[in-house]
C-alpha cells in the first residue's frame, strides 16, 4: 500500500498496516525532518523493522536532492539475513509502484568468516583463525612475493577481485550475505572485499553493532561513512553493555604467557631480519620518526583492527623516541608483562583508576603514559615491518597493548581490577586483571557526533527516559508505543505465594529456604499439568538453576514434572544447548511437551524465540539483578552515582527488570500469537519494580494479577487457555481495529496517534 | 427421537443423584466452594462491576461463524456429502480425565455428551455405523467395533470408566487406521477423538501416523478439553478435520454434537457408486424367531432380511448372515436434507436497524414474538435472503438445526401470504 506521511509518500509492501505501525513511522519521520536522534519503544511482532526501512527508503526517495544513507545495526547475523530479506521484498514493492527510480544498492557486511567463499580459509574453525588464513594469501608482501615465485598460494578470488580493479562493482539491489556469496562465487571475486567496497556506496548497509561502537573495528570499516546518514540500532535494549564492552579489556595468566611466547617470537623475527634485512627495519624507524601509521596508504589487505581509543583521543604526534626502534620497543613490552604479571601474584582484590595506575607503572617499570598511548600503533607497524600474517597467534600480545594503549588514553570513567580468585569460587586461584569501562557513553559519543541521525529502538527500552541519561544524549523524540490487540493475547501475572501462602522470593536471605524451593517446584509442577507443549523457565543464574533442580531432583518433584513434561537444561556449552534446545523443539512438536530451564542473561535469554506452541509460558523465577558484589559492577554503580546522578538501587532494578521483560518477551512474536508470564517473586509486585516493565507488558497486567498465589494462577492459566483456543478473528470485528487498509490510514487523523502513545 | 431425549434426560438426574451421594460428607460450604463456583458464573465488565455472564451473544456469534464456514464450502463445489460414514469416537481415559474441572470429571462428562452423541448421530445419519475406542495407560483399546446400535455402543462405555495412566494418540491412531482401512471405499473413514491429556507419549514418530492416515483419506477431528495442543491441531489440519477446544460443558455438548450431521465428501469418494441394499420387512406381531444378533428366541419385533430370510432387531444393520445392509425407507429419506441445507441467513446491520426510514417488522417470523429492547442496543435480528423476512436468533438456529425449512420460504411458495408480498 502507499499512502502519505505529511510530505513523504510511504511504499509499504503489505496491504495492511497495524495503527502503532503508522504511528511509529509518524515519529520517525519527525527525528529524521529535525535532524536529531530518536529512541523508540514498539513490542516485538509488530513489524518495527518494515515500518523502519520502508519509512527511511521512502523518506530518501521523496528527497531526491538530499540522499540520506541507511546504517542498519543488528545484534546478530541471523537477525542481518532476517532484515536484509525484508528489505528485499520492499525494494520488489518498490520497483513495481515507481520503477527505476527506486533502485538502491543495500548490502550486508559481516567478518570473514561468513563470507568468505575460499573453501581453503574457510577450513579453519573460528573467527580469528579465518581471518589469519585469509591474510595469510592477501596480505601485499605474500601476494609480491607470489608474483616472483609462483608455487606461493594466494587467494584466487582476491586476485580476481584485484584484476577486475575498478570493475569490480556490484550492480544495484539488494544483497544478504548469501547472495554475496553467490555473486561472488559466479564472478570469482572475493565477496568480502567487494562488500567492504561497496559499503561507501551503498544506499543501505546492515551490519553488526561493532562496526559502529567498537574503535577497534569501525576505525577501518566505518570510516568514510556520509554525515547524512541514519544510524538505527535495532534490539537496542543492552547497547549501553555493547559499548562498554568495546572498551574493556580483561588480562589472564594466560595472556601473559602467550604475550612471552610471542614476544620471543618476534626477538627472532628481528634477529633475523637484522642479518638479512637491516635496511627495512631502518625504514620503519624513519617513518616513525615523521609520524605513525599512515594507515590511508596502507594496501587494502594488510591494515586490521585500528587503534582501540576513540579517534578523538588519538594523538597525531611522532612516536616517542623511546619506542622507535624495534629491539627497545620489545624491551618495553617485556617490562609491561612483567609488571603486569606482578600485579596478578596478589592475593588481595585491588581496585585501582587509571591514574594511580600509570604512575604505579612509571616508578615500577619506567614507562611512561605517552609510551603506554602509543603501544598499540607501535605494535601495528612493527608487526607490519616483520610481515606477520599469523594474526591470530598474536591475540595475546595485542590484548596487552589494547589495554596500554586505553589506560594510557583515559583518565576518567574506567577503574582497574585486579581478583586473585572468582569470589563464588575462593579456592580456584584465577588471577584476572580488568581493565573496565564504566561510562556508555564514551565509545557511542562518536556516532552521536557524526551522524544526522542515530534511531534506538528495541521492544524493551523501559524506562525509557534513562537511556538518554546513560548514553548521555539528547533525542528529539523518545515514544513507547503500545500493540493494539483484537483479543488480550498475553497474560502477565505476578505471583508472590505458594499455595500454602507462604512468600516466594529469589532473595538471598530466602533463596535457598527450603519452602521457597517448595513451593517454585510446586508452581512449576502444577503449571505443566494445565499448559500444552512448551514452557520456558528462566532462573536468575547458572549457579541457582543448578542449586534449585538439584533439590527438586532430590524431594521426587522433578521425576513429578517428568511424568508431564520432558525437561530441557541450558548449559555454558554452546553446542551442548543447541542440541537441547533442538531436541525441545522437537518434543513441543510431537505434542510430548516439553520444559526449557534457561538463565536470564543467557544466550537462550536473547537470541532465541520461543514463538507459538514452543512456547505457552514462561516462568521468570525470582528478579534477575546482576550479582552485586562483583567489583566491576560496584564500581560502575559509584562512577554512575557521581557522573550521571542515576542511584545505585535504580539502575540494578532497572537493568533487572530489562533483562526480566527481554526473557518473558520471547514467548510473543506476533500478534496471533498468545502466552502467558508468570513473574514468580513477590518483588514484582512493589511499585517501584514492577513499573519499570514496558508499557505493553504493564497494559495486560490486570490489578486481579499482582499478587496471585498457585493455586489462583493455576485457575487463571485454565482459564486463558480455554479462551486463546478459541476461533481467532484475525480482522478484529468487535470495534477494535487493528489492521489498517489504505483508505483507513487516508482516513486517519491524529486521533489514533495519541492513542497509541504513552 | 423423543425417546433419546427422555433417556438423556433421566440419565442427567440420575447423575446428580450419585453426585450428592458421594460428596455427601462434605460441609455445605465445601460444596459450594468445591461444586457450584458460583463465582465463575460472574465476570467483570468495563466500569467494574459484576455481571452474570451473558453469553447468549457469543455463542450466537459462534454459530454464525460455523454456518457461515459451512456454506462457504458448500459454495465452492457443488456439495456432495458422505452419507454412509464410518466413525470411530477415541474417548481418552488417561490420568487427565480424572480432572475436575468440569464436573464431576472430565470423564463422566465426556461419557454423557457421548451417549447424547451415538444417538444424534445415529438419528441424522441412519446409514452410518459407529464404534468406540479408549486409551489408557498409554495403550489403546477397541471398546466396541463398527455397528449400528446405539444401545450397545452406549453400554459399553458406561461399564468401562475407569482412568489410569498416560494417553497416546499414536496408538489410538495406529489401532483406529487398521480398522478403518478395511472398509469399503464407498463408506467415510471418520475418527472423532475426545482428548483430555495435554501431551501424547508415543511409542514412535506421530507424524509418520498422521500421514499414514492421511492417505488412507481418515478425517480426524479433535475436540480438546483444556487447551490448544500443536500436535492435533496439526492431525486436524493434515487430515482435513476439524480442531476444536471447549469453554464448559455446554460448549463441548455443542462442538461435539456438530459432529453429528455429515460433512463434506473427501473429492476420491466423490465419485458415484452403486451399494447393494436391502429393506426388510418388520415381521408379524405374533411370530417367534431366533434372532442373529443376539441368538434369542423372541417373539414379534424384528425385522427379516429379503436375502436370506434371517431374523434381526434393529436396523440399520448389517446382516449377520449374508452380510447385506439393512435399513428402511425413512432412514434414507431422513439423510435427504443434509444434501440440500437452506442458506444461512444474513445478519441485519445495525444501520439498516437505526435508519428511521426503513420500517421494519417487529416481530420474528418464526415464532411471532416481538424483537426485544429496540430502545437503547438495536437487538440482532437475521433475514433470510430469498423471502426476505426477519427471525429472531433462537428461530434462526431451530431452522437451520432442526427443522431445515425456512417457514417465510414456504409460506411464500404455497400462497401468496399477504405478509410475504407487502415486502
Amino acid at each position: 500500500m502507499k499512502f502519505q506521511i505529511e510530505d513523504v509518500t510511504v511504499y509499504f509492501p503489505y496491504d495492511h498496516i497495524y495503527p502503532e505501525q503508522y504511528a511509529y513511522m509518524v515519529e520517525l519521520k519527525r527525528a529524521l525532518d529535525a535532524r536529531g536522534h530518536c529512541l523508540l519503544e514498539m513490542p516485538t511482532g509488530t513489524g518495527k523493522t518494515i515500518a523502519l526501512l520502508s519509512l527511511i527508503t521512502s523518506y530518501t526517495l521523496s528527497k531526491p536532492n538530499n540522499p540520506v544513507k541507511l546504517i542498519y545495526c543488528t545484534r546478530t547475523v541471523h537477525e542481518m539475513e532476517k532484515t536484509l530479506a525484508e528489505l528485499k521484498l520492499l525494494h520488489a514493492y518498490q520497483t513495481i509502484h515507481i520503477g527505476d527510480r527506486a533502485r538502491i544498492l543495500a548490502v550486508g557486511l559481516s567478518s570473514r568468516k561468513n563470507l568468505c567463499v575460499n573453501s581453503r580459509v574457510l577450513a579453519a574453525e573460528n573467527r580469528d583463525s579465518v581471518d589469519a588464513s585469509c591474510r595469510r594469501l592477501t596480505a601485499s608482501w605474500v601476494r609480491a612475493a607470489a608474483v616472483a615465485n609462483p608455487n606461493l598460494p594466494t587467494c584466487e578470488f582476491f586476485e580476481e577481485y584485484e584484476k577486475a580493479g575498478s570493475n569490480a562493482v556490484l550492480p544495484p539491489g539488494v544483497y544478504t550475505l548469501q547472495d554475496l556469496r553467490a555473486y561472488g562465487k559466479e564472478k570469482g571475486w572475493c565477496p568480502y572485499f567487494l562488500a567492504r567496497h561497496m559499503v561507501q556506496f551503498a544506499n543501505v548497509v546492515v551490519y553488526s553493532y561493532q562496526y559502529l561502537l567498537d574503535p577497534k573495528v569501525a576505525g577501518y570499516i566505518s570510516k568514510e561513512m556520509q554525515k547524512e546518514s541514519v544510524v538505527v540500532f535495532d534490539e537496542a535494549h543492552n547497547i549501553d553493555n555493547v559499548c562498554i564492552e568495546a572498551l574493556s579489556v580483561s588480562v589472564r595468566r594466560q595472556t601473559l604467557e602467550g604475550a612471552r611466547r610471542n614476544l620471543n617470537k618476534m626477538r627472532q623475527e628481528i634477529e633475523k631480519f637484522k642479518a638479512t634485512d637491516a635496511g627495512r627495519l631502518r625504514a620503519e624507524y624513519n617513518r616513525l620518526v615523521e609520524g605513525l601509521a599512515q594507515r590511508g596508504n596502507l594496501p587494502f589487505t594488510d591494515n586490521w583492527l585500528s587503534n582501540p581509543a576513540l579517534p578523538d583521543d588519538i594523538l597525531k604526534e611522532a612516536v616517542p623516541g623511546n619506542i622507535r626502534r624495534a629491539e627497545h620497543f620489545l624491551h618495553v613490552l617485556r617490562r609491561l608483562v612483567q609488571y603486569l604479571e606482578g600485579r596478578l601474584e596478589t592475593d588481595n582484590v585491588e581496585k585501582e583508576g587509571p591514574v594511580g595506575f600509570v604512575a604505579s607503572i612509571n616508578t615500577h617499570a619506567g614507562i611512561d603514559q605517552k609510551t603506554l598511548k602509543f603501544c598499540y600503533d607501535r605494535l601495528h607497524s612493527l608487526m607490519l615491518t616483520l610481515e606477520i600474517t599469523d594474526t591470530d597467534e598474536f591475540l595475546h600480545i595485542q590484548t596487552i597493548c589494547d589495554f596500554a594503549t586505553l589506560v594510557g588514553t583515559y583518565t576518567r570513567g574506567f577503574s582497574i581490577i585486579i581478583e586473585p580468585f572468582d569470589e563464588r569460587m575462593p579456592h580456584i586461584p584465577d588471577p584476572v586483571l580488568q581493565l573496565s569501562c564504566h561510562d556508555a557513553s564514551l565509545a557511542i559519543k562518536p556516532v552521536f557526533d557524526r551522524f544526522q541521525s542515530v534511531v534506538i529502538t528495541s521492544g524493551t527500552l523501559s524506562p525509557i527516559d534513562l537511556y538518554p541519561r546513560l548514553l548521555n544524549f539528547h533525542p528529539v523524540v523518545s515514544r513507547s508505543f503500545t500493540m493494539s490487540l483484537t483479543r488480550d493475547c498475553i497474560c502477565p501475572m505476578v505471583l508472590t505465594r505458594g499455595s500454602d501462602q507462604l512468600p516466594v522470593s529469589t532473595k538471598f536471605d530466602m533463596r535457598s529456604d527450603l519452602g521457597v524451593v517448595r513451593n517454585y517446584g510446586r508452581l512449576l509442577l502444577e503449571m505443566a499439568s494445565v499448559v500444552p507443549d512448551g514452557i520456558v523457565c528462566f532462573f536468575v543464574s547458572y549457579s541457582y538453576m543448578d542449586g534449585i533442580v538439584n533439590s527438586w531432583n532430590e524431594n521426587g518433584i522433578l521425576k513429578e514434572i517428568m511424568q508431564h513434561k520432558l525437561v530441557f537444561i541450558e548449559t555454558q556449552d554452546v553446542v551442548e544447548t543447541t542440541l537441547a534446545l533442538d531436541n525441545y523443539r522437537k518434543a513441543c512438536d510431537c505434542g510430548r511437551g516439553a520444559i526449557f530451564f534457561s538463565v536470564a542473561r543467557g544466550k537462550v535469554a536473547e537470541g532465541i524465540d520461543f514463538d507459538r506452541h514452543y512456547g505457552r509460558l514462561v516462568i521468570m523465577f525470582g528478579v534477575p539483578f546482576q550479582y552485586t558484589l562483583s567489583k566491576i559492577l560496584l564500581a560502575r554503580l559509584e562512577y554512575l552515582r557521581d557522573t550521571f546522578q542515576i542511584k545505585e538501587g535504580d539502575f540494578l532494578t532497572f537493568d533487572a527488570l530489562r533483562q526480566a521483560a527481554q526473557c518473558v518477551g520471547r514467548v510473543i512474536r506476533s500478534k496471533a500469537d498468545y502466552g502467558m508470564m508468570i513473574f514468580a517473586d513477590k518483588r514484582y509486585s512493589r511499585h517501584d519494580k514492577r513499573s519499570k516493565l514496558p508499557g505493553w507488558i504493564l497494559s495486560h497486567l490486570r490489578d486481579a494479577h499482582l499478587n496471585l498465589s498457585t493455586d489462583m494462577a493455576l485457575h487463571i492459566a485454565r482459564e486463558f487457555l480455554r479462551k486463546m483456543a478459541q476461533p481467532y478473528d484475525r480482522a478484529g470485528g468487535s470495534g477494535r481495529k487493528t489492521l489498517l487498509s489504505q483508505e483507513d490510514v487516508e482516513k486517519m487523523g491524529d486521533g489514533i496517534l495519541n492513542e497509541m502513545q504513552y | 427421537m423423543n425417546n433419546g431425549n427422555g433417556r438423556r434426560l433421566n440419565g442427567e438426574t440420575e447423575e446428580d443423584d450419585d453426585d450428592e451421594g458421594s460428596e455427601g460428607d462434605l460441609d455445605a460450604w465445601e460444596r459450594t466452594y468445591a461444586d457450584e463456583r458460583s463465582w465463575e458464573s460472574l465476570q467483570e465488565d468495563e466500569s467494574g462491576l459484576l455481571r452474570p455472564v451473558d453469553n447468549t451473544t457469543l455463542y450466537h456469534a459462534q454459530y454464525r461463524r460455523r454456518i457461515r464456514s459451512l456454506s462457504s464450502q458448500a459454495t465452492t463445489a457443488r456439495i456432495q456429502k458422505g452419507l454412509i460414514r464410518y466413525l470411530y469416537i477415541v474417548v481418552d481415559l488417561s490420568r487427565a480425565a480424572a480432572e475436575m474441572d468440569y464436573r464431576p470429571s472430565r470423564m463422566a462428562v465426556v461419557a454423557k455428551h457421548v451417549e447424547a452423541f451415538i444417538r444424534e448421530f445415529f438419528d441424522q445419519n441412519p446409514l452410518s455405523q459407529l464404534g468406540l475406542v479408549t486409551i489408557k495407560d498409554g495403550i489403546a483399546h477397541c471398546l466396541t467395533d463398527l455397528g449400528g446400535s446405539p444401545e450397545s455402543h452406549v453400554k459399553a462405555l458406561m461399564g468401562k470408566l475407569e482412568c489410569s495412566g498416560e494417553s497416546s494418540l499414536q496408538n489410538a491412531l495406529d489401532l483406529v487406521h487398521g480398522y478403518l482401512n478395511q472398509i469399503p471405499s464407498y463408506g467415510h473413514r471418520e475418527v472423532l477423538i475426545l482428548y483430555s491429556a495435554l501431551s501424547t507419549c508415543d511409542p514412535g514418530d506421530i507424524l509418520e501416523t498422521i500421514q499414514k492416515c492421511k492417505k488412507s483419506k481418515m478425517r480426524c477431528s479433535v475436540i480438546g478439553l483444556s487447551a490448544e495442543i500443536f500436535i492435533c491441531k496439526h492431525l486436524c489440519q493434515e487430515t482435513g478435520g476439524s480442531y476444536s477446544v471447549a469453554m464448559d460443558e455446554s460448549h463441548f455438548k455443542e462442538l461435539i454434537l456438530e459432529h453429528a450431521p455429515p460433512p463434506p465428501a473427501i473429492a476420491e469418494f466423490a465419485i458415484a457408486n452403486l451399494i447393494k441394499m436391502g429393506f426388510p420387512q418388520r415381521a408379524a406381531e405374533s411370530s417367534i424367531a431366533i434372532c442373529s444378533c443376539h441368538k434369542e428366541a423372541k417373539v414379534g419385533g424384528g425385522y427379516t432380511c429379503p436375502r436370506c430370510k434371517a431374523r434381526v432387531c434393529e436396523l440399520p444393520t448389517e446382516c449377520r448372515i449374508c452380510g447385506l445392509t439393512l435399513i428402511s425407507s425413512p432412514h434414507l429419506a431422513r439423510s435427504y436434507h443434509h444434501l440440500f441445507p437452506i442458506v444461512p441467513f444474513d445478519e441485519v446491520s445495525p444501520s439498516v436497524l437505526n435508519d428511521p426510514h426503513n420500517r421494519l417488522p417487529r416481530s420474528c417470523f418464526g415464532c411471532q414474538q416481538s424483537f426485544p429492547n429496540p430502545g437503547n442496543k438495536p437487538s440482532l435480528r437475521v433475514a433470510c435472503p430469498k423471502c426476505k423476512q426477519h427471525f429472531c436468533l433462537d428461530c434462526d438456529i431451530y431452522i437451520h438445526e432442526s427443522l431445515h425449512n425456512c417457514p417465510g420460504c414456504e409460506s411464500f411458495r404455497h400462497s401468496k401470504s399477504p405478509i410475504a408480498t407487502e415486502e
